[in-house]
């Protein structure tokens, strides 16, 4: 553990070394970047559609307030000054002058109101704007935001993909934003980028937009987005240098491959704000899994040595909370339930179910919803069968049948990938909260886990811009929900961001590729 | 009535131990049909008996992953989470050749009953089991048993029948012209004749003498239901609890850059026995069929 730790370490310093390199060259104009997303997007409008297909798109379509460097520090966008108020209760936002929609108009605080409004009423992630009572617009470049309670995840929430500034002359004219036309075709944005052609499994064409609102930015003359679901495809298209640049890469044997190319540079960095963590989740309410004795044991019986080492050869960081490792509220300290197959037997027998004579205890399924889950579904059998658990791996023929599974409750155990989403208010509470349990709702508190304390601290923490007052409240969630288990942690995600050497400024923000990509050039 | 029988029933036995004596014979003249069986032989008693000798778990993790093979005592090496491929070899083999042969006769038992019907009764009879065999000669196999297992979930038992009703209008085919064929036959006539019913002369009477071209089908069938099998398990699509040759493809193949040999030693098996299966089946053909000895 201590070595793989060591290595991201010293991975983070090369990174950073090889970061203030590429910053002291000067960037040039100009040129064609190619490359890849995983997935058609629905559409490209982010403002009502989550996820990180339509993020890669509509983040360069459509600025957002604020932007996010990479040490989690907001930084000015298209608001030019924000302030909070002393009690948390109002925001006072000054928009960056002159800036205009891809059609010319210009980007008012009518606009931005429109916007969160659209969020707020559409978007999955409901917590984001749920304190804004109403946005007042006082004049064409001020915007105050009233909340009904400090709300600390407002600033991220105001960033990247979450908040899309998207024009109200548009989008306003009555029809269901979620299907209009203008989310697909001839989209009127705001960002850096204006859209040339989507076409459905094939590419998202990008043209640098002449009037963007920061001066001499963007650098590339266009981006091309081709659509390769495959991974092979794409780790096989990065070496051959007909693709450029390839976010979310997580499969380890390609990092582990492409990571010895001179020609390409491999990164980690940028998703400590998407914030994805892998878990073995437990259905709380479980014949066999409502005992947190029989989660722990499990837990107890994992190696998630085993598993980091072998399966995700040394290229995921451990992650021991629902918390992913690079957010500041973070908690090293929780118990780790470091592999202890004597105490995992201890427990179960304490629990009350014997060995039978077969040396087994009881049967146990397991759940994964999309190939990549697979092996680390497969590990369970052999490694739960030394603690006397039998266990099935259940596959589903598609993503719809898992999550259809999972979240009417019909399992005992699944693998599963759940994203942060910049702070825990919009990431980490839906998954614990007893009021999220939801069926028939992916990635809601699927465990249907609840308890009292838990629910109150995440409220607090929700409520409270005191940044030092939250970290001890999460240290505390963290703790009991280390302890209750309704879900068992084991490392986050892979995922990493290939980009070749001819790329500066290869994006490193916390938001990774899911942000403006105004900066980044050709050498 | 009975004595007509009988003795319909005597010449029918009489030709069938000729044919037989004259058929073993020409088998084994057969080289190619005669290696094919040895190998087929090799592969049932690795399968079957070795699992008695090699009691490892095929699906306890037993040392590194991708350890390479002839190392560490591991002959086939290790797959990707550590498993022992020889273990998996084996009782892959078993699942694989168990899918092979129930997956075969269940496309025997439709696809016999579907063609001696149509071939016996004929007119309308006909004509509606042949449409409805048509309707799945059409259907793209691989992709509609997939639809099968994704909807009725991934278990052996789905598994094995998907391939059955995908694969079995080949033999409905097969049967219905033999039936043409004979029902015209002298015997079957005296047998009607002597009033004999109806169900009695199909089982009785005319699949007898048909039997050789559809036990040459069925033979041909096994290949190609292991083959199917292995391909939904390639697909990911077969069930993740049973070691079968396909799953240990299926699990392995994202490595297949890093340690080749995890997927090429399934593969191999799969080759070798659809070839030794098809080899016998060759000799099969060559010897039951009369029209062809003279080739």
């Amino acid at each position: 553990m201590k070595r793989i730790f060591k290595t991201v370490a010293t991975s983070v310093a090369t990174a950073a070394l090889l970061a203030t390199s590429t910053m002291a060259e000067e960037p040039k104009k100009g040129g064609t970047l190619t490359m890849a997303i995983q997935q058609t997007p629905r559409h490209l409008n982010p403002a009502v559609q989550s996820g990180t297909a339509t993020g890669q798109p509509g983040t360069q379509l459509f600025a957002s307030l604020l932007r996010y460097d990479e040490g989690w520090n907001p930084q000015p966008f298209l608001a030019e000054t924000w302030e909070v108020s002393a009690d948390g209760l109002s925001v006072t936002i000054n928009l960056v002058k002159g800036a205009t929609f891809h059609d010319g108009a210009p980007i008012t605080s009518e606009d931005v109101a429109f916007s969160i409004d659209t969020v707020k009423a559409n978007h999955p992630f409901k917590s984001m704007f749920a304190p804004v009572e109403n946005v007042e617009t006082p004049d064409a470049n001020t915007a105050i935001l009233k909340l009904s309670k400090p709300h600390p995840a407002l600033l991220l929430a105001m960033s990247s993909q979450l908040l899309s500034i998207i024009p109200k002359h548009v989008y306003g004219d009555g029809q269901d934003p979620k299907s209009h036309p203008a989310n697909s075709e001839g989209v009127v944005g705001s960002g850096p980028f204006k859209l040339v052609e989507f076409k459905r499994g094939e590419h998202v064409i990008l043209e640098r937009y002449e009037n963007y609102f920061m001066e001499g930015l963007p650098y590339l003359d266009r981006i091309v987005m081709r659509i390769l679901p495959d991974e092979s495809t794409r780790a096989i298209a990065l070496e051959s240098g007909e693709l450029q640049m390839s976010g979310f890469e997580s499969n380890p044997r390609n990092i582990v491959r492409l990571k010895k190319n001179d020609a390409l540079h491999v990164s980690s960095e940028g998703y400590a704000a998407i914030g994805p963590v892998n878990w073995l989740a437990f259905n709380t309410k479980g014949e066999k899994t409502s005992d947190p004795k029989v989660r722990q044991a499990i837990a107890y019986a994992v190696d998630r040595e085993f598993i980091n080492k072998a399966l995700n050869l040394g290229t995921a960081p451990t992650a021991l909370t629902g918390i992913h490792p690079g957010s500041p509220f973070y908690d090293a300290t929780v118990e780790a339930y470091d592999l202890d197959i004597d105490k995992a037997n201890a427990l179960l027998d304490e629990a009350g179910y014997a060995k039978g004579s077969d040396g087994m205890r009881f049967a146990l399924s397991v759940d994964y919803g999309w190939p990549a889950m697979k092996p680390y579904a497969e590990y369970m059998k052999p490694q739960l069968k030394k603690i006397g658990i039998d266990v099935a791996v259940r596959s589903s023929a598609d993503f719809p049948t898992w999550a259809k599974r999972i979240s009417t409750w019909d399992f005992d155990m699944t693998m599963d990938n759940v994203f942060n989403w910049g702070d825990p208010v919009i990431g980490v509470h839906r998954t614990y909260s007893s009021d999220n349990i939801k069926e028939g709702v992916i990635w809601s508190n699927t465990q249907q886990y609840s308890n009292a304390r838990v629910d109150e601290l995440m409220e607090m923490a929700g409520a409270t811009n005191d940044a030092n007052k939250r970290k001890e409240l999460y240290a505390e969630f963290q703790q009991i929900v280390a302890n209750e288990l309704p879900l068992y942690p084991i490392f986050a995600s892979p995922y990493h961001t290939v980009s070749s050497t001819s790329v500066g400024n290869a994006p490193d923000s916390v938001w990774g590729t899911s942000s403006p990509l105004d900066r980044v050039y050709l050498k | 009535m009975s004595d007509i029988n009988t003795q319909t029933k005597d010449i029918i036995d009489i030709q069938a131990t000729s044919s037989l004596r004259e058929m073993t014979t020409m088998f084994f003249r057969n080289y190619a049909a005669v290696a094919g069986l040895i190998l087929l032989i090799t592969i049932l008693l690795f399968v079957f008996v070795g699992p008695l000798v090699h009691t490892t778990d095929p699906f306890e993790m037993v040392w590194a992953p991708f350890t390479m093979p002839m190392q560490e005592g591991f002959i086939l090496g290790t797959d990707y989470l550590g498993r022992d491929i020889l273990s998996a070899m084996m009782a892959g083999g078993q699942v694989s050749l168990a899918i092979g042969l129930a997956a075969a006769l269940v496309s025997i038992i439709i696809g016999v009953s579907v063609g001696a019907f149509a071939g016996y009764y004929g007119g309308l009879v006909e004509e509606l089991l042949m449409r409805f065999t048509e309707f799945f000669q059409v259907l793209p196999t691989l992709l509609f048993s997939m639809v099968i297992v994704a909807l009725f979930g991934a278990s052996l038992l789905t598994v094995t029948l998907a391939i059955g009703v995908v694969s079995w209008t080949a033999v409905a085919r097969v049967t219905r012209s033999e039936f043409l064929r004979i029902r015209e036959m002298e015997y079957v006539a005296a047998a009607r004749s002597g009033s004999a019913r109806d169900l009695y002369l199909i089982f009785k009477v005319i699949l007898p003498n048909a039997l050789p071209p559809i036990v040459v089908q069925a033979n041909l069938m096994v290949g190609s239901a292991i083959l199917f099998e292995a391909a939904l398990s390639f697909l990911g699509l077969s069930d993740p609890n049973v070691m079968s040759w396909g799953q240990v493809i299926g699990s392995n193949r994202p490595y297949i850059l890093d340690a080749g040999f995890a997927v090429a030693i399934p593969g191999f098996a799969i080759f070798l026995t659809v070839l030794a299966i098809s080899l016998v089946g060759d000799g099969l053909n060559d010897a039951l069929n009369p029209k062809l000895r003279q080739r």
